[in-house]
């Protein structure tokens, strides 16, 4: 028995020994503390600028903030998301930027892979011809914007220029509303469809040559070789240049304030995001817009989201 | 019919010659090996018989017609990859049946029971609905050759198929493709660098050097009759001793040791001085060594024993001469496994005269060969 008393008597002595003293020093030893100052001042950052900011605005938008003045906490209700869903400016808005994801990201996208697979196929200067392609994506949304404004221009764009040259009425691009959606959305896809051109082209030349020449030896023409066999290897690059177009569709508010130079953008080519700013700044309904924000920040996640589940379940997270 | 006819063949790539005046006879159901090291212009010949690549000159015939411009497609060919060129997106199922979408005369039941039946022979059928991914290395090479066998080619080609193989799993496949290609009859162009391959499954081996077709002949002639020093020295493991020197009358004379050439011998080497003179380690017989030179035949040579290599069924001795012990080795020796031998060991070696090789130093050209029991039927390829 006595021995046994003992070696209680030890261990407890062990648990005082490691007090919290030195517990505190093990953890100020840790990796975790030490490296603390180089991820945490960017993380804390981080967290005041981006979720602070989206934070804020989340609570905003349960007010009725309006003007000038303070927001008021006291009565907190879903207001504002109904006043949106239910306003026709908002429908609009939402229908444009649902056009404008779909058919910008679908058109980008079957552009992107058929300039790729020529070039793949073998078009010489191939270096040459991507620099061309790509050379749209370095320019800013302003310059995009200006350069498109001049070329949409009804009197005197080079647009117009071939439409009359063609015999037709010139044609007021901008300006009527059913075809301004669409110009503006040829502008977007003359920027990013070389941004798809170069995730293909990376896809495709990650594709063994043996994999083209097995499907020759099998019989398979050329279309039915990319058909069956490389384009369902390009998944992968289509699922991420998809994920960007789209979010790039979702904020296409700069290209559109570029385009006009103020909050109201051309008739028909109303966006959520442009609605948002309009509202918030010329207007100052801030609750209103914090509501539209958030609802923008759920379809932006409605996009992120099966992205980073489908990257999870390859493990790439 | 799968015999295959290469006349003049030749490609360039630029000022590359790839493939150099290659002409060369495959018979119906023949197992051919093309045969030498890297960029010696087998694997060109090979995408050239395949219509991968489109010959600079010279023509293709198989089965009696010209196949120059013909679509893989239209040459009753099959391919297999040395990558095996798995479609990585599709199942086992749908790699096999792809090739047998584009032939007509199969109705689509037809074309899933032939899947079905060409991966009962190869031993896949239980993995025929899983993606090349989650096949080993092993399974991945039979999916292979089944897209290979599924078309019913009259000739198949192979480019290093058995080279991303472990070496026992490559032993077994070497086996199994034997014996498939014997089951199936069907002609077989199998292109490998390995030269334990091409000896073990060839019919005949066509070896290349550098664009240029060295020798055509079964395993056993290109081993014993060798047409030049690059065949011989390819061919053979480990490799066949060589040593220079020159004749002085009827003797050769070699840095390390002398060697009284046999009148047959003689005969054959007209005026040259300068020779090489090749033997297989196999043919060296290493005995105890004799109290002193007195003892010594003429064809016999004292040496010391440098490295011994065990290999369990033979042992590989690398031998010097006991005045020159830091030279490389002058000569190796294999003998049997139980002739036990212990490095620092003096031995002696004799060269037996009927088993010597004699190789022209200039050209490389063989002079002599090692004599036969029984001469083989072969005309030699003319140089």
């Amino acid at each position: 028995m006595a021995t046994h008393d003992n070696t209680e008597h030890v261990s407890d002595a062990t648990d005082e020994a490691v007090g919290w003293e030195s517990k505190l020093r093990y953890f100020l030893n840790s990796d975790f503390v030490r490296s603390a100052p180089y991820w945490g001042i960017p993380f804390v950052l981080m967290s005041i600028a981006v979720y602070g900011g989206t934070g804020y605005n989340f609570a905003i938008s349960f007010t009725d903030y309006e003007g000038l003045g303070t927001p008021d906490y006291s009565t907190l209700d879903l207001e504002m998301y109904a006043q949106a869903l239910s306003s026709d400016a908002f429908i609009a808005a939402a229908q444009n930027n649902l056009v404008l994801l779909v058919g910008f990201t679908t058109i980008c996208l079957v552009l992107g892979l058929f300039l790729a697979i020529l070039l793949d196929h073998g078009i010489r200067f191939s270096e040459k011809f991507q620099t061309v392609y790509l050379l749209p994506m370095s320019l800013s949304f302003v310059v995009t914007a200006q350069l498109w404004l001049w070329m949409f221009n009804v009197e005197s764009g080079i647009l117009n220029l071939v439409v009359t040259t063609l015999g037709f009425n010139p044609v007021d691009w901008l300006g009527n509303p059913s075809i301004a959606l669409g110009a503006v959305i040829l502008a977007l896809i003359w920027q990013f469809s070389g941004y798809t051109m170069v995730v293909y082209l990376a896809g495709l030349q990650s594709i063994p040559d043996d994999q083209f020449e097995a499907a020759r030896v099998d019989g398979a023409s050329i279309t039915r070789t990319y058909l069956r066999i490389i384009v369902p290897q390009l998944k992968e690059a289509s699922v991420s240049a998809a994920v960007v177009l789209m979010v790039f569709a979702l904020k296409a508010f700069t290209f559109l304030y570029a385009l006009v130079g103020r909050y109201r953008p051309p008739n028909g080519t109303d966006i959520l995001a442009t609605l948002m700013v309009r509202r918030a700044f010329k207007f100052g309904e801030w609750a209103y817009s914090a509501a539209i924000a958030t609802m923008l920040l759920i379809m932006a996640l409605g996009v992120i989201g099966p992205y980073l589940y489908y990257q999870y379940k390859q493990g790439g997270l | 019919m799968g015999q295959i006819q290469l006349t003049d063949l030749t490609k360039r790539f630029g000022d590359t010659v790839a493939v150099d005046d290659l002409s060369l006879d495959i018979d119906d159901e023949e197992f051919l090996v093309l045969v030498g090291p890297s960029g010696c212009g087998k694997s060109t010949t090979l995408r050239m018989l395949a219509g991968l690549e489109t010959p600079t000159s010279g023509d293709i015939y198989i089965g009696g017609d010209h196949m120059n411009y013909r679509v893989p497609q239209n040459r009753d060919i099959a391919m297999v990859f040395q990558d095996y060129a798995l479609y990585p997106h599709m199942t086992v199922r749908q790699n096999i049946r792809f090739g047998l979408e584009e032939e007509e005369g199969y109705t689509s039941a037809e074309r899933d029971e032939r899947v079905v039946e060409v991966a009962e022979t190869l031993g896949i059928a239980d993995l025929l609905d899983r993606k090349p991914d989650e096949l080993s290395g092993g399974q991945q090479q039979r999916v292979a050759l089944g897209r290979a066998i599924v078309r019913d080619p009259e000739v198949f080609l192979m480019d290093e198929p058995l080279s991303n193989l472990d070496a026992k799993l490559r032993a077994e496949m070497r086996t199994e493709l034997q014996n498939l290609q014997d089951q199936l009859a069907v002609t077989t162009v199998y292109v490998t660098h390995n030269q334990t391959e091409a000896m073990t499954m060839a019919d005949r081996i066509a070896v290349m050097d550098d664009g240029e077709l060295q020798q055509v002949a079964s395993p056993f002639e290109c081993y014993h009759e060798p047409n030049n020093l690059f065949v011989a020295e390819f061919i053979g493991e480990p490799m066949i001793n060589l040593v220079r020197g020159t004749r002085s009358e009827s003797t050769f004379v070699g840095e390390h040791f002398s060697y009284p050439l046999d009148e047959d011998v003689m005969e054959s080497v007209d005026d040259r001085d300068d020779f090489v003179l090749g033997v297989r380690p196999e043919d060296i017989e290493v005995a105890d060594a004799a109290p002193d030179d007195a003892a010594l035949d003429d064809h016999d040579l004292q040496m010391d024993v440098t490295v011994v290599e065990p290999h369990g069924d033979q042992n590989v001795l690398h031998l010097s001469h006991p005045d020159q012990p830091s030279a490389d080795d002058a000569l190796q020796a294999v003998t049997e496994g139980m002739h036990l031998v212990t490095r620092g060991d003096r031995v002696t070696v004799t060269i037996p005269p009927d088993k010597i090789h004699l190789f022209d130093a200039e050209t490389g050209t063989a002079v002599h060969n090692r004599r036969h029991d029984q001469e083989a039927d072969f005309t030699q390829l003319e140089q």
